[in-house]
C-alpha cells in the first residue's frame, strides 16, 4: 500500500535525521541577544492584564512592561512574538524566542523542558461566572461545563479540585473567554488577575468562590541559558529594590504586590 | 449587526488584508516554482529523483495543511537549529504544501499534450530537453490554467489558516478585534465578504485568461 | 538546540489519539453526508431550466467556495451566537456547506454531461420530466461523479483538522493537548500526520477497489 510505505519511509527518514542532527550545539542566548542587539520575547496577546491588545491594537500588559525593563537593562531593543499557553514552551524550546514572559506558572514538570526565573508574580486560581449564575464556588461545579485554557496548570488543578466538573479545554484564553460570554460554558477558570482583566471588559460577570491554588509565575528560558536567567533575575530584583516593580504592579493590578520578590545580596 | 466596528478598526483590518494578499502573492510564485520543479522530477526519468518526488508529494497530499504548518513552525526548528518567524513558517509551509498539488496538476498537464506533438518535434531534430521547453511545457501550462487558478484561489483561502500559528493576516486581525469588541457577526460577515471579493476576482481572472489562452481540446 | 526523541508519548497517549481519530472520522462522515445532501440539491438546481433555481445555486456555490473553510467554522461557532451550537456540529455544518459547493459543481457538470439524447429519448418514450430526471439523468450523472466523491471524502478528512481551532477534540486538537502536556511537539505532529496519511490512503484504496471496472480517471479538480 503506497500510503503506508510512504509513511514508513517518512518515519525512517525522520528517525535517522533525528539521530544525526540531535546532538547539535546549544547557542548561548545572552550572547545571541547582545550580538543581534535585540531581545526576542514570547508574550501573550490574549491574557489581560499580563499581555493583551489595547484599543490601538498594540500589545501591552504587566509581562510586556517587565520585558521592556529587561531589554533596557541589557541595552538592547525588544521584539515581541505572540504566544499562547500551548505554544509558549515549544516556541522557547525551538529557539523562536529567547525567553517566554507569558503568564506562565513555574512547575516542577515544566522544569523538565525549560528553566525559570525567580517568581515575579503569585496568582491564585479561581472562577468567573455570569452575574446571575447559581455557581458560588467549587462545590457547585458538579456537572457544569468549565472553560479552561489548554496547556496550563489550571486544567489539572481544577480536575483535582472539582472532579465532577466537565472540563472543556480551549486553544487560547480568548476562545475560552468567548465560550463563557456566549454561554457555551457555565464557568471559566483562570488566574485571579486574568479573570479580573476579562471581567473588566464586559459587564455582567463576576468572580466567585475561594482561591484554590497558588500560581507562581516565572519567566521561562531554555535549559542551559544560565547567563540569561541570571540577568533576568538580577533585573527583577533590582526592579524590586528600586521600587519600579511596585509601580508597574500597581499600574496593572491597582493594588500593592502581596508577595515580595526575593532578593539576594550581591556578594 | 453593527458595521461601525469595522470602520473603527479599519486601519488594523486593512493591514491584515494587505498581509493576506502579500502572503498569497509570495506563495503563488514560490509554490508554482516548487510545483514546476517537483512536477518535472516526478515525471522525469531519473529514478532517484522521481522516487523522492513521489514520496514527498504523497506525504503532503495526505496531510492536512494545518498539520504541515505546525510541523514547519514547531517541529522542524529544534531539528535544524534555526528559528522561523510565524510569517516565514507560514510562507514555507504553504509553498511546501501547494507545490505538491501543482506538481500533480503538472503531471496531468504534461500527460495531456498529444503524443504526436512530441514525436513531430523530435522528428524535426529538436533535442529532448528542447522539446520539453519549447513544445510540451508551453502547451501543458496553457492546458493547466483552470487547474492552476483553482490552486491559486485555494491558496488565497489557505492564508486564513496562518492565523492559527499567530500570523496577523486578515482572519487573525479580525479575531483580535473581536476579542476586544465582541461583535462577532458583524466582523465575521465583513471577513467573509472580503475573502469572497478577493477569491471571486482571482477566479474571474483565471477564467478570462483561460478564454484567451486556452487550447481548444 | 538539543532535541532527543521520545516516540513513546504516542503510545502513552494512544487512548486520546484514538478518541481524536474517532472524532475526525465522525466529522468527516457527517460532513460528507451533509455535503452530498446539499450538493445534490444545489447541483440539480444549477442544471435546472428555471432561471431562479440556477441563480440561487450559483449564488450558493460562489459564496460558499470563495470563503475559507476556517471562516465558515468561525461563522457558525462565533458568529451565530444566538444558535449556540456545540462546536462539533459547527464543524460538521461548516464542512458540509463548504464541501457542498464543490459537490454541487461536480453534480451540475455531471448532469449537464449526460448526453441530451438520453433526455430526448426518455421524454419521447413518454416518461414525465420528473421521471426522466430521477430515473435516467441522475443515475448516469452520479456514475460520472462517483470517482470524484472518494477524493472528496479524503479531502474532508484533512479539512476536519481545522475544527481543532474551534475546540473540537479531533486528532489535531489531541496533538495540541499532547504537546501541551509533554512538550513533544515533533512526535505529536508527525504522529498525527502519519495517522491522517493512513486514513486518506485507506479511503482512496477502498474507493479504487469499490469502483473497479467502472472507474473513470479521477479528475477531481479540487
Amino acid at each position: 500500500m503506497k500510503g503506508l510505505t510512504t509513511a514508513f519511509f517518512v518515519l525512517l527518514a525522520v528517525a535517522m535525521l533525528g539521530a544525526v542532527v540531535a546532538p547539535a550545539r546549544a547557542e548561548d542566548a545572552l550572547e545571541a541577544i547582545k550580538a543581534r542587539h535585540k531581545l526576542i520575547a514570547g508574550v501573550k496577546n490574549d491574557t489581560p492584564p499580563f499581555g493583551y491588545l489595547d484599543e490601538k491594537n498594540e500589545v501591552v500588559g504587566f509581562d510586556i512592561d517587565l520585558v521592556h525593563e529587561i531589554a533596557k537593562a541589557l541595552g538592547v531593543e525588544v521584539e515581541f512574538v505572540k504566544v499562547t499557553s500551548p505554544t509558549r514552551v515549544p516556541l522557547l524550546v525551538s529557539g523562536n524566542v529567547d525567553l517566554s514572559a507569558a503568564s506562565m506558572t513555574h512547575t516542577r514538570e515544566r522544569e523538565g523542558a525549560i528553566d525559570f526565573s525567580i517568581t515575579y508574580y503569585t496568582g491564585a486560581q479561581t472562577l468567573l461566572v455570569p452575574a446571575d449564575s447559581a455557581i458560588k464556588g467549587l462545590k457547585d461545579l458538579a456537572g457544569k461545563t468549565v472553560a479552561v485554557q489548554q496547556g496550563t496548570t489550571l486544567e489539572k488543578t481544577l480536575a483535582q479540585a472539582a472532579p465532577e466538573a466537565k472540563i472543556q479545554p480551549f486553544r487560547d484564553y480568548t476562545t475560552a473567554w468567548l465560550a463563557l460570554r456566549q454561554g457555551r460554558a457555565d464557568a471559566f477558570t483562570g488566574s485571579y488577575d486574568v479573570l479580573r482583566g476579562f471581567a473588566r471588559e464586559a459587564p455582567g460577570f463576576q468572580i466567585v468562590g475561594e482561591k484554590f491554588s497558588l500560581e507562581p509565575f516565572g519567566i521561562g528560558v531554555r535549559h542551559g541559558d544560565w547567563q540569561l536567567r541570571n540577568a533576568v533575575n538580577a533585573v527583577l530584583q533590582d526592579l524590586w529594590t528600586s521600587g519600579r516593580y511596585q509601580e508597574i504592579y500597581r499600574k496593572w493590578f491597582q493594588v500593592d504586590p502581596d508577595m515580595p520578590i526575593e532578593t539576594w545580596p550581591k556578594g | 449587526m453593527d458595521l461601525s466596528v469595522v470602520s473603527r478598526n479599519l486601519p488594523y483590518l486593512a493591514m491584515g488584508f494587505a498581509v493576506t494578499l502579500e502572503t498569497a502573492a509570495l506563495v503563488i510564485l514560490g509554490g508554482s516554482m516548487l510545483g514546476l520543479l517537483l512536477g518535472l522530477a516526478r515525471s522525469g526519468r531519473v529514478p532517484g529523483l522521481r522516487h523522492c518526488a513521489i514520496l514527498y508529494i504523497e506525504f503532503i497530499r495526505g496531510t492536512p495543511l494545518l498539520v504541515v504548518l505546525f510541523i514547519v513552525y514547531f517541529a522542524i526548528p529544534p531539528l535544524i537549529g534555526h528559528r522561523f518567524t510565524a510569517y516565514a513558517a507560514a510562507v514555507i509551509g504553504f509553498i511546501a504544501f501547494i507545490g505538491a498539488y501543482i506538481a500533480e496538476d503538472l503531471r496531468s498537464g504534461l500527460a495531456s499534450v498529444p503524443h504526436g506533438q512530441i514525436e513531430a518535434a523530435l522528428a524535426s531534430g529538436l533535442a529532448p530537453r528542447q522539446v520539453l521547453r519549447l513544445v510540451v511545457l508551453p502547451q501543458a501550462i496553457r492546458r493547466m490554467i483552470p487547474a492552476l487558478f483553482n490552486q491559486f484561489v485555494r491558496l488565497l483561502k489557505f492564508t486564513s489558516v496562518a492565523s492559527v500559528i499567530g500570523v496577523t493576516e486578515l482572519t487573525g486581525a479580525t479575531l483580535a478585534v473581536n476579542a476586544r469588541e465582541f461583535k462577532p457577526l458583524s466582523l465575521l460577515t465583513a471577513l467573509a465578504l472580503a475573502y469572497f471579493a478577493a477569491c471571486y476576482a482571482l477566479s474571474l481572472l483565471g477564467r478570462w485568461l483561460n478564454r484567451r489562452y486556452a487550447i481548444a481540446s | 538546540m538539543e532535541y532527543s526523541f521520545d516516540w513513546s508519548v504516542l503510545w502513552r497517549y494512544r487512548e486520546q489519539l484514538l478518541n481524536g481519530f474517532g472524532l475526525t472520522l465522525a466529522l468527516s462522515l457527517l460532513g460528507l453526508t451533509g455535503a452530498l445532501a446539499v450538493g445534490l440539491v444545489a447541483g440539480a438546481a444549477g442544471a435546472s431550466a428555471r432561471r431562479l433555481s440556477r441563480a440561487i445555486s450559483i449564488g450558493y456555490v460562489e459564496l460558499a467556495r470563495n470563503v475559507p473553510l476556517l471562516v465558515h467554522m468561525y461563522l457558525w461557532y462565533l458568529g451565530l451566537t444566538a444558535l449556540r451550537l456545540p462546536a462539533f456540529w459547527c464543524g460538521v455544518l461548516a464542512l458540509a456547506l463548504y464541501s457542498g459547493s464543490y459537490v454541487a459543481e461536480i453534480v451540475r457538470s455531471g448532469i449537464q454531461s449526460v448526453p441530451a439524447g438520453q433526455t430526448d429519448a426518455a421524454l419521447a418514450l413518454g416518461l414525465s420530466s420528473r421521471r426522466t430526471m430521477t430515473r435516467v439523468v441522475y443515475p448516469q450523472a452520479l456514475r460520472i461523479v462517483a470517482p470524484s466523491l472518494a477524493g472528496l471524502f479524503s479531502q474532508l478528512i484533512k479539512d476536519s483538522s481545522l475544527a481543532s481551532v474551534i475546540s473540537v477534540g479531533e486528532l489535531t486538537f489531541v496533538a495540541g493537548a499532547i504537546e501541551g502536556d509533554t512538550f513533544r511537539t515533533f512526535e505529536a505532529y508527525i504522529g498525527i500526520s502519519v495517522l491522517y496519511l493512513i486514513a486518506v490512503t485507506a479511503v482512496s484504496r477502498a474507493a479504487l477497489f469499490g469502483l473497479r471496472g467502472r472507474i473513470v480517471e479521477p479528475a477531481m479538480r479540487y
